[in-house]
């Protein structure tokens, strides 16, 4: 019978203990996975996204709130800038994609985003298009939308359906639809684990024609002019994601932009930095600090459980070496519990911290669009794992040491 | 045993006992009732004999071995290969079966049964437990638990077999029943059997008494009163 098979039994004999134990243990390695976890796969993710452009440009406002906004789709715009500014930009030699995109109305929540057929042929890192239509083809006439895939799974509409859009970035009862504006989806995008899959892509030119048929409708109401020209000059995009030529030019051409136009560009993978230092960064740092908490107690369950099924036992430990176990025998007999139910937690913990982000990563991409890789484990997670097993290892050897120490002839109670 | 003696120590701080034993031997194959009232000392014997004390001074030699020259590692594998040793109230380990408890037995003793299980199964069948094999401790009567213990002892094929007070925990019919079973196992091997017992009838039984009277005297100092418990 091996010490394991021996250790196994002797946790079993005294389950509720043992069940107790593990709980603890469990519990502080499920948090301290799913912290770790989600830290790295939220940087991860926004990462992924903000690094896909170099720059973004906007109106006035703050430059946080601007990456949110058009890259992220979560805020509002922070203002707009003139279309010309784009087109200027475009043609930029040292810019090697550009698009403009236009914010106004949404459809069941879902924000509709106007910009340009060549939105989809930006490429990621490597170089290969993001972007992959899972069926239908880009938009080729005004009203015509893409979706995203989230969007398609969510409100079922298919290539060839019709819908009508609603003023403004979020869905509220009562909003103003759209009705003489139909929207025909023309494609649906294969999932790319970003906020894209959770967006509505149209046309520039609808969203203008929408607005601007609205303006005539107040105009007419108030009984002011409305002059086309004028709104043609007035033609303006929410803001511009840009790539350029080289990542080294960020710094010079958001200086650039500042200064040559009325808006603001900001560098989103900075901005996304900034945003995890400043504010996520101290949330999950307490997180971290709880979960290390609860695993330094679980270690010193571990570490009492022990001594006190040591205690219990010391009747038994004298029948071993009555039997003939030496002294390292017991002990390691003693540590291996500790191992079983060290590793056994740990286990254990892992399965539920990761499976809690399994149960998570769906509404977690409902909610902002990220696409979670639950059962990945960060390097970082593998350390603390390690440092918890060896936590464990060293509350063990603490009974493990006392048993050696021990002389059997006192606990067989033979003392005539 | 030749000249040997032992500090029990000093419970009272000022006396203490002193176990002393001139001379002690037991041909391989003899089988010894140790008798004597309580407290006299026969136990310590028992756990000299076992190594699970050593003498302070003085030759303990078991099965060709002088104990004192041995290591605690050495004393422990001395015992689990030369001694079986059976107990008043039984310590059987209360988280497993009859042969486990046989299986463990066989696991720290000095000879390795590559057949653990079936050797096991083999003298629990011998003690008359066959169908037993699977119930733990708390699952069988006082009589089937020692016999368990006679089987742990008797498995790794140990040549001595200690028992203390192998009755003492059994109505009378179980007593003679278990202690028929110990002469039995005894003889089968030519084992020998020394055996701590307060029965006169039982030790009268064996060939051989020893009797521990005096063993174990108080060293107080001269005008105190010493109980000896």
């Amino acid at each position: 019978m091996s010490f394991v098979a021996m250790a196994w039994r002797y946790l079993r004999f005294r389950w509720l203990v043992t069940v107790l134990t593990l709980a603890g243990i469990a519990l502080g390695t499920g948090l301290v996975c799913a912290v770790l976890a989600l830290r790295h796969e939220s940087e991860r993710a926004l990462a992924r996204e903000a690094g896909l452009y170099d720059l973004v440009a906007g109106g006035k406002g703050s430059p946080l709130q601007l990456v949110l906004a058009s890259v992220y789709h979560l805020d509002s715009p922070t203002g707009n800038l003139p279309y010309s500014d784009y087109e200027r930009l475009r043609y930029d030699p040292r810019v090697h994609w550009a698009a403009p995109i236009g914010l106004g109305d949404n459809y069941a929540g879902y924000r509709i985003i106007g910009t340009e057929a060549h939105f989809f042929e930006l490429p990621d890192r490597n170089g290969d298009p993001f972007f992959q239509l899972a069926r239908g083809h880009v938009f080729h006439d005004r009203f015509e939308v893409v979706l995203g895939s989230h969007v398609a799974t969510v409100t079922g509409l298919d290539v060839g359906d019709d819908f009508f859009g609603t003023h403004g970035l979020v869905d509220v009862p009562g909003g103003e639809v759209h009705r003489d504006f139909p929207y025909k989806v023309s494609g649906v995008l294969a999932p790319t684990g970003t906020a894209q899959d959770r967006a509505i892509f149209g046309t520039l030119a609808s969203v203008w024609e929408i607005h601007e048929t609205e303006d005539r409708l107040h105009s007419a109401i108030q009984g002011t002019a409305f002059l086309a020209d004028r709104q043609e000059q007035k033609r303006e995009t929410t803001a511009i994601l840009i790539r350029l030529e080289t990542p080294g030019l960020r710094l010079w051409m958001a200086d650039e932009i500042r200064e040559s136009s009325d808006g603001i560009a900001a560098v989103p993978i900075n901005e996304i930095l900034r945003f995890q230092r400043s504010i996520i960064g101290p949330v999950q740092r307490a997180l971290l600090g709880v979960a290390a908490a609860v695993v330094a107690v679980a270690c010193l369950t571990v570490l009492t459980t022990l001594h006190q099924a040591a205690e219990r036992r010391r009747r038994d430990i004298a029948i071993f070496r009555s039997l003939g176990a030496v002294r390292g025998e017991v002990a390691a007999l003693v540590f291996t519990e500790g191992l079983l139910l060290t590793g056994a937690g740990i286990a254990l913990g892992l399965l539920l911290g990761h499976g809690g982000l399994a149960l998570a990563a769906g509404p977690i991409r409902d909610a902002v669009g990220f696409a979670l890789q639950p059962w990945h484990m960060p390097g970082t997670e593998i350390v603390a794992l390690g440092a918890m097993a060896l936590c464990g290892a060293v509350a063990s050897l603490f009974p493990a040491t006392s048993c050696y120490g021990r002389t059997p002839i006192a606990d067989l109670h033979l003392t005539d | 045993m030749h000249d040997v003696s032992l500090c029990l120590g000093n419970a009272d701080q000022v006396s203490s006992l002193r176990f002393h034993l001139p001379d002690f031997e037991v041909e391989a194959g003899d089988r010894v009732a140790l008798t004597g009232p309580s407290g006299c000392g026969k136990s310590t014997l028992l756990n000299l004999v076992a190594g699970l004390r050593r003498a302070d001074k003085g030759e303990v030699n078991v099965a060709g071995t002088e104990l004192a020259s041995l290591s605690t590692a050495q004393l422990d594998r001395h015992r689990g290969a030369h001694c079986g040793m059976i107990f008043q109230t039984f310590h059987l380990l209360a988280p497993f079966t009859a042969i486990e408890n046989v299986v463990i037995g066989l696991r720290f003793g000095a000879r390795k049964h590559t057949r653990a299980r079936q050797r096991a199964s083999e003298v629990l069948r011998r003690v008359g437990l066959g169908d037993r094999l699977h119930a733990r401790p708390d699952q069988l009567s006082v009589g089937e638990r020692q016999r368990v213990a006679i089987a742990r002892a008797i498995a790794g094929e140990a040549p001595i077999l200690l028992a203390d007070e192998p009755t003492g925990s059994l109505d009378p019919e179980t007593g003679r029943e278990i202690f028929a079973l110990l002469c039995d196992v005894a003889a089968e091997n030519n084992r020998t059997l020394l055996m701590v017992t307060h029965d006169l009838a039982l030790a009268a039984d064996l060939p051989r008494r020893f009797d521990c009277t005096a063993l174990v005297r108080s060293t107080a100092a001269p005008g105190r009163e010493v109980s000896i418990a």
